[in-house]
């Protein structure tokens, strides 16, 4: 094996704790007794704080739990299904398809924010949870979309077509064939769309109705008075949330790769 | 494993429906954020039974967009008084019925007697009523007056900031013109728009975010601020290294107030809360929170700590009222060009 030269030794380094710095002044102000950017002392009581007393944020969780699963779980869906229809069919407007999926990807977020909240209003739709979860959706929908029809792409589609010669039914070649085969592009597409729903700011702000705050709006209206270390311990909740949850679904994907 | 995880997924989905539907009563209070506690909030739920949404905002202009945007669905909102006007104006506020908000009484009639912005009280009970003021670092700073004038001062430059707000920079500039915090007059704001720039290259930015923080650790010497985010941000055992003051000039000051909106559908339970937040043991929770002083006259002698000044330190203050939309756009203009500079 090569040895890797110094120069690319530090660059990585310096990736590494230019990535990681920030993440570790947070997690270590989450333990700071005092409110204030100095260091006065060890302290748990922002967890306190955080597990006791903080109903809001709590629901503002729980809501954009709620609407990150469920939108990332139904644009899994329509997104697979549309991908396979999309590689698998041959039709006219193919081509402008293809191009329209890429919409919502390249639009700037504001904008796409503005014609949904027109859009509700003028269908007479009371803003609400609701709302944000068919905003995520529709935005998530192009990510799933695209993944799984790389996916689809790359795999040889005579397999299909040997499936169908021994007799498979076209249902069965997509349950017994298609779908296994892009498992690794619908699982990928799943968790792309969780994180960009947990973390959407523009979007949500626009379509979002009474009881339906997400935690990045919560925390965007906490900051006029300074980000409360509450939000720091919140913050290393969800880091070691995240590790755990990546953890295992590198295992998981593994396991599928194994099979 | 998959079936595992489809279950865990539909289960979730079922339980955030579900909780759409329950016959629970319910109150969507749309409110500053950090300006009620959530324990009253908590216990209001426990004395009534009715369950209260709270969503939050940190400026009116986004709260009034969001309601105009056909964001209703909401029930109380809580506008600072020139926004309540111009709410009146626009038909989005319902008219109270004052006999029952029987709690109405408590409030100090010398707070009412001032309000313009809704003249009797149709659409509006005040909540809490304050002004910006400035704060200093008495162990960095010695020689100061009480006085707009700090920010003149050279040998303070990089270490002051003002408020990122139109209305609290332009009116402390017209209150140190001896003009009034609502001026119309164009060749009064261009004077006013002058001071500004004269004080401008000393301060660090206009900040109404972070300077807190910035106060707090040292960085900050002399801060235009609200004294309730000082006090929250600075530790508790240096408090006596502040100073926080009215400059003798007079401070433009706000009331933010509950109204409820029109079209709401939970009018009794808007009614039970606004005339619960007027109770005096509630309302002494609240100051004690956010350290003022309540203009709730009983609420007073409830009080457990020190507010930050004396409700009578606002005397010398003017009501920010509403300037009309030809004023508006003068202000608008004279800001822009302070905060982009040409």
């Amino acid at each position: 094996m090569r040895k890797h030269s110094s120069f690319s030794k530090a660059v990585f380094m310096g990736t590494i704790i230019f990535l990681s710095l920030p993440l570790l002044v947070l997690v270590i102000y989450s333990f700071n007794e005092s409110k204030s950017g100095s260091w006065t002392g060890f302290s748990l009581r922002w967890y306190v704080k955080l597990f006791t007393a903080s109903p809001q944020l709590w629901r503002a969780f729980a809501n954009s739990a709620i609407v990150a699963i469920s939108s990332a779980f139904v644009s899994t869906v329509i997104g697979t299904l549309g991908a396979i229809a999309f590689n698998w069919y041959r039709f006219p407007t193919r081509s402008y398809l293809r191009l329209l999926s890429f919409m919502p990807m390249v639009l700037p977020e504001i904008i796409i924010g503005v014609s949904l909240l027109v859009f509700f209003a003028g269908v007479g739709i009371q803003l609400s949870l609701f709302t944000v979860f068919v905003a995520h959706v529709s935005f998530n929908l192009p990510f799933v979309f695209l993944l799984v029809l790389a996916r689809l792409e790359d795999f040889d589609f005579s397999i299909v077509e040997a499936a169908r010669d021994l007799g498979a039914t076209s249902r069965q070649a997509l349950f017994r064939v298609i779908l296994p085969i892009s498992t690794p592009g619908i699982v990928s597409g799943f968790l792309t769309a969780i994180t960009l729903s947990l973390e959407d700011f523009v979007i949500t702000f626009f379509v979002t109705g009474p009881g339906a705050t997400t935690l990045p709006l919560y925390v965007y209206s906490a900051i006029r008075f300074g980000v409360s270390p509450v939000i720091n311990a919140l913050s290393v909740v969800m880091i070691l949330g995240t590790i755990v949850l990546t953890w295992s679904t590198r295992n998981f994907l593994k396991h599928i790769a194994a099979k | 494993m998959k079936k595992a995880l489809f279950v865990i997924i539909m289960a979730i989905l079922v339980m955030g429906l579900a909780s759409c539907g329950s016959p629970k009563q319910k109150l969507y209070l749309f409110n500053w954020i950090y300006y009620i506690p959530d324990d009253v909030i908590s216990d209001f739920t426990k004395e009534t039974g009715i369950k209260v949404i709270v969503d939050t905002y940190s400026s009116n202009e986004e709260m009034y967009s969001k309601i105009t945007a056909g964001g209703a669905g909401f029930d109380i909102v809580v506008p600072t008084g020139d926004h309540v006007s111009i709410m009146i104006d626009d038909g989005l506020l319902e008219p109270l019925d004052m006999t029952r908000l029987p709690g109405f009484k408590n409030l100090d009639p010398s707070a009412i007697n001032r309000i313009k912005f809704d003249p009797g009280n149709k659409y509006s009970v005040p909540f809490m009523m304050a002004s910006a003021g400035i704060a200093v670092n008495k162990k960095k700073v010695v020689n100061y007056e009480h006085s707009y004038n700090i920010f003149e001062r050279q040998d303070l430059k990089g270490r002051m900031t003002m408020l990122d707000d139109m209305r609290e920079v332009l009116g402390a500039a017209l209150d140190y013109l001896g003009y009034s915090v609502n001026e119309t007059d164009p060749a009064k704001l261009e004077e006013a728009r002058l001071v500004v720039e004269r004080w401008k290259p000393n301060l660090v930015k206009f900040d109404a975010e972070s300077f807190a923080k910035g106060f707090a650790s040292g960085e900050f010497w002399v801060v235009q601020c609200y004294a309730e985010n000082v006090f929250l941000e600075y530790p508790e055992s240096r408090w006596d290294e502040v100073d926080f003051f009215f400059p003798k000039e007079g401070t433009p000051m706000y009331i933010d107030n509950f109204c409820i909106l029109k079209g709401a559908k939970n009018l009794d339970e808007s009614y039970q809360f606004i005339d619960y937040m007027l109770r005096p043991d509630i309302a002494a929770r609240v100051a004690d929170y956010l350290m003022l002083p309540s203009p709730n006259i009983p609420a007073r002698a409830l009080m457990q700590v020190r507010p930050s000044y004396e409700f009578e330190a606002l005397d010398n203050s003017t009501l920010k009222e509403n300037l009309g939309r030809e004023t508006l756009k003068l202000y608008n203009d004279i800001w822009r060009r302070i905060r982009v500079g040409s």
